[in-house]
């Protein structure tokens, strides 16, 4: 036990230097880790030897899995399924805009330009096919339309969006045997009866010190992850599921829900996006970073073509239009999760992965610099009107400065 | 002057401008708007976006009823807001909501760091350049 007791000690010693950079830098805890372990790989692969960080027990494969689950189904679990009701023809079209013209479009620049294989081609189509629920949730706080019909329909759809990834993820690399039928068939019946059963359940047992509803919510996790890997799919289809089928019940339980991201950032995510980040091989990137800027492309060029006419049919002006596609072609934890998916299942090679990655950090980042820096503040103020640098009074307490201090 | 809107993060410099802006509020008998601005990390990312904003609304809410006690004190009610966003952007944004007259904040905000604000830009210059209205900076 003495080794997996150091190994563990080294994986959060990684994870607490993330967070700290995170903190300092301001970046999304999940950048920061995948990049902690991309640099830890590097340095510590070549001092102490490739298998230092032990990526590939079992035991950190099972941390990091339960990590990639418990954060979908959270992440499903801030779905409001009033909103979806309420306009999801809209909701819909968006949605699925936004997933099926980066889908085919990275999928065909992978085929055509790069000449990657059928099923390695999908799979980039998959992972870039994504849009981040939280940057555009941030958007639309940041703009005030939270609380207005289009932000909520904009922001059903990115669920859309990404519901549509993870089960083009679960189904596609599927094989379609009885396995399949079997695992589809329950989780069917399981999400019918999840919303009726799951508040009864809490209300006669929960509410103890025993946290009887967090073992029921892993249970749920890793038995229906179980009946997905056991087909051949992916386990956080079911996982994303469960959290939109009871963020309407579950997902207003706010001491559970902070329970249960206490658990998922403080142990298991960093297991997670740590691992993912130390299979990115900088040789492979460096090598060809034609690839990286292919794919990186085709997700803003292919986004934009999907988001950007979405946003005119609501008829929003045009700096918020420039300003939410760009925003809306970001993406980082399913794109991560696809491409690791693609990695562990041999649909694609450690090369692939890693351009991928990179691909995917960079939609992630790069959308957003652009944004801050070309868009903010200036696209909140009206046409017409000159910035007001006349009038600007500058007082220091205690240092009078003449007729400026008040 | 009607209407002061006055930035707090927590800090100490923050706390000055508040004592300033109140000091103004009881001078001219204008309405206290007191705004903080919960800031989500770059690029937003699931689940822990909410948790950020979550927490800092909390931290927020807690400082705003020490700050309520001490306006109280001198006979102001002010109001407080928490917004998301980035601080520049949301603080000129309300200040043009409420057509404030005057916008007050502290010189260094909270654990402002040298990348912070590069990234970010420093916050009183951004508010200085883009407000509709007069701007007063607390050293």
């Amino acid at each position: 036990m003495t080794a997996i007791w150091a190994v563990a000690a080294l994986w959060l010693a990684l994870a607490l230097l993330a967070t700290l950079l995170s903190r300092w830098l301001r970046v999304a805890t999940a950048l920061s880790e995948i990049v902690v372990g991309v640099v830890a790989q590097l340095i510590l692969g070549a001092a102490l030897g490739g298998a230092v960080l032990s990526a590939d027990e079992s035991w950190v494969k099972f941390l990091a899995g339960a990590g990639a689950i418990v954060l979908t189904f959270l992440a499903g679990a801030e779905l409001d399924p009033g909103v979806l009701r309420a306009s999801w023809k809209a909701t819909a079209v968006i949605g699925l805009a936004g997933f099926i013209a980066p889908f085919l479009g990275c999928t065909a620049a992978a085929y055509f330009i790069l000449h990657w294989s059928v099923q390695a081609s999908w799979l980039a189509g998959v992972a870039l096919s994504t849009t981040s629920v939280a940057v555009v949730y941030a958007v639309m706080l940041e703009l005030g339309l939270n609380v207005t019909e289009y932000g909520k329909a904009v922001l059903a759809a990115c669920f859309v969006n990404d519901l549509a990834t993870v089960i083009a993820l679960g189904l596609i690399f599927s094989p379609f045997t009885v396995h399949t039928l079997v695992f589809v068939v329950v989780s069917l019946v399981v999400f019918a009866v999840l919303p009726w059963l799951t508040p009864r359940f809490f209300h006669r047992y929960g509410d103890r010190p025993s946290e009887l509803e967090a073992k029921y919510i892993l249970l749920l996790l890793f038995g229906l992850g179980a009946l997905a890997s056991w087909a051949d799919s992916e386990p956080v289809l079911p996982a994303y599921l469960i959290g939109m089928v009871l963020a309407g019940t579950v997902g207003r339980d706010h001491v559970l829900v902070r329970r249960l991201r206490t658990l998922t950032f403080g142990l298991l995510t960093p297991f997670y996006f740590i691992r993912a980040g130390s299979f990115v091989s900088l040789g492979a990137l460096a090598a060809a970073p034609f690839v990286f800027l292919v794919l990186f492309a085709a997700k803003m060029v292919s986004k934009s073509l999907g988001v950007y006419p979405a946003t005119l049919v609501f008829r929003y002006p045009r700096m918020e239009r420039a300003y939410t596609t760009l925003l809306m072609s970001t993406g980082l934890t399913f794109g991560s999760i696809s491409a690791l998916f693609g990695l562990t299942h041999g649909v694609i090679t450690q090369a692939q992965y890693s351009y991928l990655i990179a691909a995917v950090i960079g939609s992630a980042v790069i959308p957003t610099l652009i944004a801050n820096m070309f868009y903010l503040p200036r696209h909140l103020i009206p046409r017409g009107r000159e910035p007001v640098a006349a009038g600007i009074v500058s007082a220091a307490i205690g240092e009078p400065q003449g007729e400026e201090s008040l | 002057m009607k209407d002061i809107v006055c930035a707090y993060d927590s800090s100490t410099s923050a706390d000055k401008a508040f004592d300033f802006a109140l000091d103004l509020a009881v001078h001219y008998g204008a309405t206290l708007r007191v705004l903080s601005v919960a800031q989500p990390p770059e690029p937003p990312s699931m689940v822990e976006t909410r948790e950020m904003l979550e927490e800092y609304e909390a931290q927020y809410r807690e400082s705003f009823s020490a700050l309520e006690e001490r306006a109280r004190g001198r006979g102001v009610e002010p109001h407080f807001l928490v917004r998301a966003g980035h601080p520049a952007e949301q603080i000129v944004r309300y200040a043009e909501e409420v057509e404030a007259d005057v916008i007050i904040l502290g010189h260094r905000g909270q654990s402002r760091s040298f990348v912070d604000r590069w990234l970010v830009g420093s916050i009183s210059k951004r508010v200085l350049t883009y407000a509709h209205c007069t701007v007063i900076v607390v050293r």
